[in-house]
């Protein structure tokens, strides 16, 4: 087991240094300069000269890359990660500042799924074509059909017209009033994203749980379970659920990602100061560090992501060795 | 008059015998591959649905363009917000089945014309995603050893980049609001599944009996790839791409909804949402209209990727 999750950490190291590479080089390969943003009629050529040596953007282009990858590696210096061109902060500071909200929401989001969409599509498996059934099918083939930031925006349009703003649809804390801050207004400020976030999974997860009970519900072991006599819900509770239920962790392992570098798109439509939206504002203001930075840290999370549904597959289901 | 009898009797059994015997031949006529995933095709009554409502839609989106021209940018002056309405005041047809936006521009006709928009974008980066997914896996699945090795390596890399944000990087960084950048930052990280497809069915394929006889034969690779492994490798294909024209529909919204993608004045599905959200109580049915319209495109899509899926299958069989 160890030395699997040695290995598998060991693979990982060139799959980020690709990822690292790829963004690297679009950066690279795009029209214009990070020192466009100082070339204003007022700035003496002389002093865009000196910037250009300051930021050693005329040392050759790999150069660049080998003198950016190995501060970056360096994640405990504050100036790892470099400084952002907007507002000069830390990138690793303001990244280590917005993963908080980012895990709140993310993480509220995946509770919320987990607690409803394995009843769920524990039902519609045992009652197979029932109208239970259809009903949930109906309902995971529309909800994983709407695109995400469509869902997001008629769930914001519920929670400003319909329930007549009764959730607000606009980040984390109110501006003002007596409670601002207090965990029960964060709370309130979560349901509408939550929402969102967890419909889309839902859709998604109780589909999987469905089929993998069914799976598992047509297995012979199932068979004899039914045929020595044990009642219908210890058969399907207590041999078959337990069975049915260790692919799940597959699917936690895919949702890590978005749990680390957050939903871009629901965060922007529900302004949720996150890492998302951080990304999403650093594209848009050309900030390319934080923007490397955020590639990175979406990178990590698939790659962690995938590595923790493999170990944790192992550690659930004793069939698999490693 | 006994024995008259029984010779009846026998003339009559060896009759249903015969009768019996003929009933068992499958008289049903023989049905070529295409008639059975015609047959396979039509009974999947989703898949039919999907193909209904998508050329519904192409239709809207090609005509509708076509015959009202520019209304889909021309404001009309005291026409902002109207109501529907079918003819003007000069008793002039003006296709506003749906009334107006609040800048006076008939919503039917941007409708289509943003339609037009994302189906075309979606379709030319469907094109860019099969073209390198087929280029990419045959020379993976053809080759195989330190080639596929390293291609599917790249293929990794790939998958763990943040997609949506990457291509948001790329929509920014190179000319934003351009088409051509749009469709090719699409296609150029869409690949990945199809190219991952295309390895599979051609590493089944590297050792099948007639492969190997083309190659005992002395074909070059390209022609045993392009004859003899990507005929059979292609139902899978048709399918990633029904599949893959709902996504890049749905990015590409996405990103004019974000406000990378398609600006300025030009229409497509996801500026229209990203307009309709400040109207939230005066005209809630701007968001209404278009995001329909995506709705549809994504389930018909994916119907009919699974209808196909379902009837290109040869292992597939129509019970009469």
């Amino acid at each position: 087991m160890a030395t699997y999750i040695l290995r598998r950490t060991l693979q990982a190291i060139p799959i980020l240094f690709g990822v690292a590479l790829v963004s690297f080089a679009i950066i690279q390969l795009s029209p214009g300069s990070p020192i466009d943003r100082f070339r204003t009629p007022n700035v003496r050529p002389e002093t865009l000269e000196n910037l250009v040596r300051l930021y050693g953007l005329d040392k050759p282009i790999p150069e660049q890359f080998v003198s950016w990858i190995t501060a970056f590696v360096q994640f405990w210096r504050d100036d790892a990660w470099g400084y952002s061109l907007v507002d000069g902060r830390s990138v690793r500071d303001t990244i280590v500042d917005r993963m908080p909200a980012t895990l709140l929401l993310g993480g509220t989001a995946l509770l919320v799924t987990i607690v409803l969409a394995v009843p769920i599509g524990i039902l519609a498996a045992v009652r197979q074509y029932s109208w239970a059934d259809k009903a949930i099918t109906t309902f995971a083939t529309i909800g994983y059909a709407i695109p995400s930031f469509l869902l997001g925006l008629y769930i914001a349009y519920v929670g400003t017209v319909i329930f007549r703003g009764a959730f607000p649809s606009f980040g984390m804390i109110s501006l003002t009033g007596e409670g601002r801050g207090t965990p029960l207004d964060v709370a309130w400020h979560m349901v509408l994203p939550v929402t969102s976030l967890a419909i889309q999974q839902i859709a998604g997860w109780s589909r999987y749980v469905r089929a993998k009970m069914l799976e598992v519900l047509n297995q012979d072991y199932v068979r004899t379970a039914k045929a020595k006599g044990l009642s219908a819900a210890k058969v399907t509770y207590k041999h078959a659920l337990r069975n049915a239920l260790i692919p799940i962790v597959t699917l936690f392992g895919l949702t890590l990602p978005g749990l680390l570098s957050g939903a871009v798109i629901t965060e922007s439509i529900f302004s949720w100061p996150g890492l998302g939206l951080l990304g999403l504002t650093a594209v848009q203001n050309r900030d390319y560090p934080v923007v490397l930075a955020f590639v990175m840290v979406g990178g990590f999370g698939v790659v962690l992501g995938n590595l923790l549904a493999d170990v944790l597959y192992g550690v659930v289901d004793p069939r698999i060795k490693y | 008059m006994v024995s008259e009898t029984n010779a009846a009797e026998i003339e009559r059994r060896r009759a249903e015998e015969a009768e019996a015997e003929s009933a068992e031949i499958d008289r049903t006529p023989v049905r070529t591959y295409w008639q059975l995933v015609r047959q396979r095709f039509m009974k999947h009554r989703l898949a039919v649905f999907g193909v209904i409502v998508l050329i519904v839609l192409a239709a809207y989106a090609i005509v509708v363009p076509f015959v009202t021209g520019d209304d889909w940018r021309q404001t009309q002056l005291f026409r902002d917000d109207a109501p529907p309405e079918l003819f003007n005041e000069d008793g002039e047809f003006t296709f506003a089945i749906l009334g107006y936006n609040e800048n006076g521009q008939n919503l039917f006709a941007r409708l289509g014309k943003a339609t037009q928009t994302s189906l075309t974008i979606g379709l030319a980066a469907v094109v860019i995603i099969v073209v390198i997914g087929i280029f990419i896996g045959s020379i993976a699945g053809y080759l195989g050893g330190w080639m596929d090795n390293l291609l599917m390596r790249f293929v990794d890399i790939m998958l763990s980049l943040p997609a949506l944000f990457v291509i948001l990087m790329i929509t920014a960084f190179f000319g934003q609001g351009n088409v051509w950048v749009i469709v090719l930052a699409i296609g150029l990280t869409g690949w990945t599944t199809a190219a991952r497809l295309v390895r599979a069915e051609f590493l089944s394929l590297r050792d099948v009996d007639y492969v190997q006889a083309a190659r005992a034969l002395g074909a070059p690779p390209q022609r045993i790839i392009l004859r003899h492994m990507l005929p059979p490798a292609m139902a899978p294909i048709v399918v990633a791409a029904t599949l893959g024209i709902a996504d890049s529909v749905v990015v590409e919204s996405a990103l004019s909804f974000l406000g990378f993608g398609i600006g300025g004045e030009s229409a497509s599905l996801g500026t229209m949402l990203q307009n309709a959200q400040n109207y939230f109580f005066s005209g809630p049915l701007k968001v209404v209209y278009p995001g329909t319209v995506l709705i549809l495109i994504v389930l018909s899509a994916s119907f009919l990727g699974d209808g196909l899926r379902d009837a290109l299958d040869p292992r597939q069989r129509v019970e009469k």
